[in-house]
C-alpha cells in the first residue's frame, strides 16, 4: 500500500478545463472519496491517476514515484469500473487471473491467489461462468476480486455501486468499507452519491466544475462547509438555502427577505455577516435546525407547508418560504397538512451563512 | 474564483437557483497552428492505424481523379498513347453535352436508378416485415431470399438472359400456353421493354440487400415502446407508422443510399444481358462512359463524362457521408 | 358485451387480413426468387438438344451431368481452363479479403476510439470512396497498372478490390468498435496490458463477427468482380471465373445448359460461404451499423 499525492493537477480538453488545480494527498491506508454531481472532474481526476488519460500539468505521486508518464500497467494500480468491465469472453476465473497473465506469472501461484480471492469474495463456484451469466452484485465482486488479486499500491473505483439496485447497494457498501478495514488499502472511491461518501470514506473531496472544493472528513464538509456548493451537496435532505439582505439599526443585525420577514441574528452570527462582501447573504440551515410551529412565536417567520412525508421514524416535511423550498424533519407524531399556514424558527447556533457574492461561508 | 451553479433541492419540484455576480472565467487556451501542430504530433502514433487504407485509397483514388480530370481537357489517340496527346480544352465537355445520346443515356439512367432502389427499397422492407414474426420455414425463406444477392451479377445476367431468351425462354413459353399472347415477347431485343426488363433483374438482386438492412434495424426496435403503444390503443399499423417506422429512418436512408449509389453505379448486368443496346435503350451513364472509353477508345470523352459523373456524385455523396457517420459523434465507447 | 366481441370480431378479422396479405406477399417473392434459380438448375442437367425443346420440357426427361463433367474435367480443355479460372478466382478472393481485413481492422479501430486531427475528414473521404463507381477509375487505373507493370497480374485486382471492400469494411467494423466499452481496455491497461496487448487479447475476440462480417463482404465482392478484371486481364490463363464464363460463351452462344451449369458452379462457393455465416453477416449489421 502506498499514499498518493495530486499536485497542481490540471486536465484541459482544447479549451475546456476538466479539472482545474487539483491538489490533495491520500494518506497510505485511507478511504478518500472523490464526490460532486456528474460532470465535476471526478472522474477525469481518477483516469489521470489511472494513467488512462495523460495530464496537462501537475504531478501525481504513488509511494515515492511521480508517475506522469508511466503506462498504466506501470503504475501498480487496480481499478473497479461502474459497469464492471469484466472481459465479455472470458471466464471469471480468467477474469481475476488476467492482471496475474499479463505480469508473467506461474501458473500455479496463479491458481493459488485466483482460488484464494475467490474464497475472500465467495465467487467460488461461479469460476466457470461467463459474466453475462451473473447477477449485478456477482459481477461487482469478480471485479472486485480481479482488483484485489495483485495486491495493488493503490485502488481506485469509479462508481462501482451505481449499477446495483438499492438493498444490494447498501449490502456492498459494508463489504466494500470492510475490505478497506481488512486489507488497509489504499483506496480512491468516486461516487455522485455524497451518502456513500459519507457513510464510507475517512475523507471526501467534494469537486464541482474542475476545482477540489473542500477536503476533509465527512463530519467536517458536513458540519462546516466552505461555501454554498458544499452546503447543497453534501447532506440529505440537501440544507436549506435562503437569500436574504443584511440590514444593520441601533446595534442589532437584521435579515430581511424579498417579503419582509425578518430574522434578527445572534452577536456571534452578526459578527460572520461583518464579513460579507456585499448586503446580500444566504441563510443555510440543516432539516433539523428548523422548528415548525403552529402558531407565530418570537423570532419566527411565516411559511406554508407545501409537502409531508412520512418515513415512519421522521417526517419531512417541504415548506415554501419566500419562494424557495425548506426542508424540515418532524417527529412522526407531529400533525401537519399541506397547504396549511405554520412558522418556522432558526436555531441560530445551527445556522450557516454564506456570502451572497462570493458564495463562501462566512466566519465569525 | 468560484463558479457559479445552481443549488438543487434535494427532492422539491421548485429549485432555487444562486447565481453570483461574478460567473466563472474559464480560462481559454487559444488554439494557434502551433498547438496543432503538436497535436498532430502527440497522436502521431494513432496516425499508424489508418495509414495502411489511407495509403491503398491515395493509390487507387487520389491520383486516379487527378488523372481524369487531366485527361478529360486533352485528346488522347486511340492507342492510349500519352505522349501523343494534345490539350482542346473543354471542347469534350461540349461534345457530350450536345450529343443526342447523352440526353437518352442520362434519362435512362434516371429511370433505372430511381425505379431500382424504391422498388428494391419496398420489397426488402416488407420482406423483412413480413419475416420478423417467428413461423415454421423463416429461417429457410429467408436463406432463399438472400440467395440472389450473393450471387455474382454475370450469373443472374446469364439466368435472366435464358429466362427472357427470345424462343425458349421460360416467362414467353409460359405466357404463350396461357394464351396470353401468340408469339413469346421480345424482352430484351426491344427498345420498349428492355430497361424495364433489366430493372426487373437488377432488383432481383438488389432487394435481398433491403431485406437484411432492415431486418438488422427491425430488431433494434425497443420492444418496450410496442408495448406502451398497444397498451395505448394503437392498431397494428399505428404501431408501425408511429414507433417502427420512425425509429428505423436511419437505417432506411442508410439503405437507400447505399442502393442508389449502387444501381447508379451499375454496369454488369446491362452490360452483359444488352450492351447497352438495342440503339441505346439499355445505355446507362457507366455502360456509356466504358464503351467510349475502350469500345471506342474515345478517352477525352469518357473521361469528360467521368468528371461529370463524378460532381454528381460528389453531391450524393454529401448526403451519403452525413447518413453513414451519423452516431459518429459519440465519445469512444460511449 | 355483444359490442365488445364485435370489436374483437372486427379486429381479428383486420388482422387475419394482414396476415393473408403477408402470406401471398411471401408467395410472391418466393416464385421471384426461386424460379430463376430453379430454372438454372434444370437448364443445367440438360442435354443441349433437350433445353431448345419447344415446347420446352419442364422437367428434363433425360437429366444428365454432362456439362458438370464437362467443366470438371481436367482432361478437356474446356474443363482445363475453368478449373484454371476457379483457382484465379479464389486465389484473389482470399489474398484480398486477409489483406482487407489486416487494412480494415486498425483503420476502424483507430476511427473509433481515437480523437486524432484530421480524423473526420480522413474518415469521411474512406467513406466517398464507395460512391465512385469502377468505371470512373478505369482508364487511370488501366494506365497506373500499366505504369506499375501490373497489367495481366492479379496485383492489379487485389489491390483495386480492396479499395472498394474497405470503406464499407472499416464502417461496419467502426461501428462494433464504437459498441465495446471503452472500460474493457482501459481495465486491461491498468490490469498491466499495453494498448497492442489490450487490442489484441480483449477487443479482437470482441469483434470477432465484425471481422468474420467484413470477411465475407470482401470475399464475396472480390469474387464477383467482372468490370477490373474484364479490363485489366486479357491472358486466358490469368482471368477469374466471370471474365472467364463471359468469354467462354460469348464463343459458344447456344451452350445454355452449359452456361447455366457454369452460373450455378460459380454461385455456389459464395452462397454456401455467406449462408454459414450470415447470423455473423446480421449481428454485424446490427451492432455496427444500425444502432445509433
Amino acid at each position: 500500500m502506498a499514499h498518493v499525492i495530486l499536485k497542481d493537477l490540471v486536465k484541459t480538453y482544447g479549451p475546456v478545463y476538466a479539472v482545474r488545480d487539483v491538489s490533495l494527498t491520500v494518506n497510505d491506508g485511507e478511504f478518500v472519496a472523490l464526490v460532486g454531481p456528474s460532470g465535476c472532474g471526478k472522474t477525469t481526476t481518477l483516469n489521470l491517476v489511472a494513467g488512462l488519460i495523460p495530464i496537462t500539468s501537475g504531478d501525481i505521486t504513488i509511494g515515492e514515484r511521480v508517475v506522469n508518464d508511466l503506462d498504466p500497467k506501470d503504475r501498480d494500480i487496480a481499478m473497479v469500473f461502474q459497469n464492471y468491465a469484466l472481459y465479455p469472453n472470458k471466464t471469471v476465473y480468467n477474469n481475476v487471473a488476467f492482471p496475474l497473465q499479463m505480469r508473467r506469472m506461474s501458473s500455479s501461484m496463479i491458481d493459488q491467489k485466483v482460488r484464494d480471492a475467490a474464497r475472500m469474495l465467495d465467487i467460488s463456484h461461479l469460476l466457470e461462468r461467463r459474466p453475462r451469466e451473473l447477477s449485478g452484485g456477482q459481477q461487482q465482486r469478480v471485479a472486485l476480486g480481479r482488483a484485489l488479486v495483485r495486491d495493488p499500491a493503490v485502488f481506485l473505483m469509479d462508481e462501482p455501486l451505481s449499477n446495483l439496485d438499492a438493498k444490494l447497494r447498501v449490502q456492498m457498501r459494508s463489504e466494500i468499507k470492510r475490505f478497506h478495514q481488512d486489507f488497509d488499502a489504499t483506496i480512491i472511491y468516486v461516487t455522485h452519491d455524497q451518502l456513500e461518501a459519507v457513510t464510507m470514506a475517512d475523507k471526501m473531496a467534494v469537486m464541482n466544475g474542475g476545482y477540489l472544493q473542500q477536503y476533509d472528513t465527512p463530519a467536517q464538509v458536513f458540519a462546516n462547509p466552505v461555501n454554498l456548493f458544499v452546503a447543497s451537496f453534501v447532506g440529505s435532505p440537501a440544507m436549506s438555502l435562503i437569500p436574504l439582505e443584511v440590514t444593520t439599526a441601533g446595534g442589532r443585525t437584521i435579515l430581511t427577505s424579498a417579503e419582509k420577514w425578518t430574522i434578527e441574528l445572534s452577536d456571534q452570527n452578526a459578527r460572520k455577516v461583518q464579513g460579507a462582501t456585499s448586503r446580500k447573504v444566504v441563510l443555510g440551515a440543516r432539516h433539523s435546525a428548523i422548528r415548525l410551529h403552529k402558531s407565530q412565536v418570537a423570532g419566527s417567520v411565516p411559511a406554508k407547508v407545501y409537502t409531508v412525508e412520512p418515513t415512519g421514524d421522521v417526517t419531512f416535511v417541504q415548506v415554501f418560504l419566500s419562494g424557495t423550498v425548506v426542508n424540515i424533519s418532524l417527529p412522526p407524531t407531529f400533525d401537519v397538512e399541506p397547504d396549511e399556514q405554520i412558522w418556522l424558527a432558526f436555531d441560530q447556533n445551527r445556522m450557516h451563512l454564506f456570502d451572497g457574492e462570493t458564495e463562501l461561508a462566512l466566519q465569525a | 474564483m468560484l463558479p457559479s451553479y445552481i443549488a438543487h433541492q434535494d427532492r422539491g419540484l421548485p429549485t432555487m437557483t444562486i447565481v453570483t455576480g461574478e460567473a466563472s472565467q474559464v480560462r481559454q487556451p487559444r488554439t494557434t497552428r502551433l498547438d496543432l501542430l503538436r497535436q498532430t504530433w502527440s497522436s502521431r502514433a494513432d496516425y499508424l492505424y489508418v495509414l495502411p487504407a489511407i495509403v491503398v485509397m491515395l493509390v487507387v483514388i487520389a491520383y486516379p481523379i487527378y488523372y481524369t480530370v487531366e485527361l478529360s481537357l486533352f485528346k488522347t489517340p486511340p492507342g492510349l498513347q500519352l505522349k501523343d496527346k494534345s490539350f482542346i480544352g473543354l471542347n469534350n465537355y461540349t461534345t457530350i453535352l450536345m450529343s443526342n445520346v447523352f440526353w437518352r443515356v442520362t434519362l435512362n439512367t434516371v429511370i433505372w436508378t430511381l425505379a431500382s432502389t424504391i422498388i428494391a427499397f419496398v420489397l426488402g422492407f416488407a420482406l423483412a416485415l413480413a419475416l420478423h414474426r417467428e413461423f415454421f420455414g423463416r429461417g429457410m425463406l429467408r436463406a432463399i431470399f438472400i440467395i440472389p444477392w450473393v450471387i455474382s451479377a454475370v450469373a443472374a445476367s446469364y439466368i435472366w438472359k435464358w429466362i427472357y431468351h427470345s424462343d425458349f425462354g421460360i416467362i414467353g413459353v409460359v405466357l404463350v400456353q396461357l394464351g396470353l399472347v401468340d408469339r413469346p415477347p421480345n424482352f430484351i431485343d426491344s427498345v420498349s421493354t428492355v430497361l424495364a426488363s433489366l430493372i426487373v433483374v437488377n432488383i432481383w438482386r438488389e432487394f435481398p440487400f433491403a431485406m437484411i438492412m432492415m431486418m438488422a434495424g427491425l430488431q433494434t426496435v425497443p420492444e418496450q415502446l410496442l408495448r406502451a403503444a398497444q397498451v395505448d390503443g394503437a392498431s397494428a399499423w399505428q404501431r408501425f407508422w408511429h414507433v417502427t417506422f420512425p425509429h428505423l429512418r436511419g437505417v432506411s436512408t442508410v439503405t437507400v443510399l447505399l442502393l442508389a449509389v449502387a444501381n447508379f453505379n451499375s454496369f454488369i448486368i446491362p452490360w452483359i444481358m444488352t450492351g447497352g443496346g438495342p440503339s441505346n435503350a439499355s445505355h446507362i451513364w457507366i455502360t456509356h462512359i466504358y464503351e467510349l472509353a475502350f469500345g471506342r477508345q474515345r478517352w477525352g470523352v469518357a473521361s469528360a463524362y467521368s468528371v461529370l459523373l463524378f460532381v454528381i456524385l460528389m453531391t450524393l455523396g454529401y448526403f451519403y457521408v452525413r447518413a453513414l457517420s451519423q452516431g459518429d459523434q459519440r465519445e469512444p465507447g460511449a | 358485451m355483444n359490442a365488445k366481441s364485435g370489436v374483437s370480431t372486427l379486429r381479428r378479422r383486420r388482422m387475419d387480413g394482414w396476415r393473408w396479405g403477408g402470406r401471398i406477399f411471401l408467395l410472391f417473392m418466393l416464385i421471384y426468387t426461386a424460379v430463376p434459380m430453379v430454372w438454372m438448375l434444370l437448364t443445367s442437367i440438360k442435354s443441349g438438344f433437350a433445353a431448345m425443346a419447344f415446347p420446352p420440357e419442364w422437367w428434363p426427361s433425360e437429366p444428365t451431368l454432362a456439362s458438370y463433367r464437362n467443366l470438371l474435367d481436367p482432361e478437356n480443355s474446356v474443363g482445363r481452363d475453368f478449373l484454371r479460372f476457379f483457382w484465379n478466382s479464389l486465389v484473389v478472393s482470399t489474398l484480398t479479403t486477409i489483406l482487407a481485413v489486416l487494412v480494415a481492422v486498425p483503420a476502424a479501430y483507430a476511427f473509433s476510439r481515437f480523437r486524432f486531427p484530421g480524423r473526420r475528414f480522413l474518415f469521411f473521404s474512406v467513406l466517398l470512396r464507395n460512391m465512385f463507381p469502377a468505371v470512373i477509375f478505369l482508364v487511370p487505373l488501366f494506365i497506373l497498372m500499366r505504369f506499375l507493370g501490373l497489367v495481366n497480374t492479379h496485383g492489379s485486382l487485389v489491390l483495386t478490390y480492396l479499395t472498394f471492400g474497405l470503406p464499407l469494411a472499416i464502417w461496419l467494423l467502426k461501428g462494433f468498435y464504437d459498441n465495446i466499452p471503452v472500460q474493457l481496455e482501459q481495465a486491461a491497461r491498468i490490469d498491466g496490458a499495453t494498448r497492442l496487448q489490450a487490442f489484441v487479447l480483449i477487443v479482437m475476440p470482441l469483434s470477432v463477427p465484425g471481422i468474420i462480417a467484413t470477411a465475407i463482404y470482401s470475399f464475396i465482392g472480390a469474387w464477383n468482380e467482372y468490370i477490373y478484371a474484364y479490363t485489366f486481364l486479357s491472358k486466358n490463363e490469368q482471368l477469374t471465373l466471370p471474365v472467364g464464363v463471359q468469354r467462354f460463351f460469348s464463343e459458344n452462344t447456344t451452350d445454355f445448359p452449359g452456361l447455366m451449369a457454369a452460373s450455378f458452379m460459380m454461385s455456389v462457393p459464395v452462397v454456401v460461404l455467406f449462408l454459414v455465416l450470415q447470423k455473423y453477416f446480421v449481428r454485424a449489421l446490427t451492432e455496427g451499423a444500425v444502432k445509433h
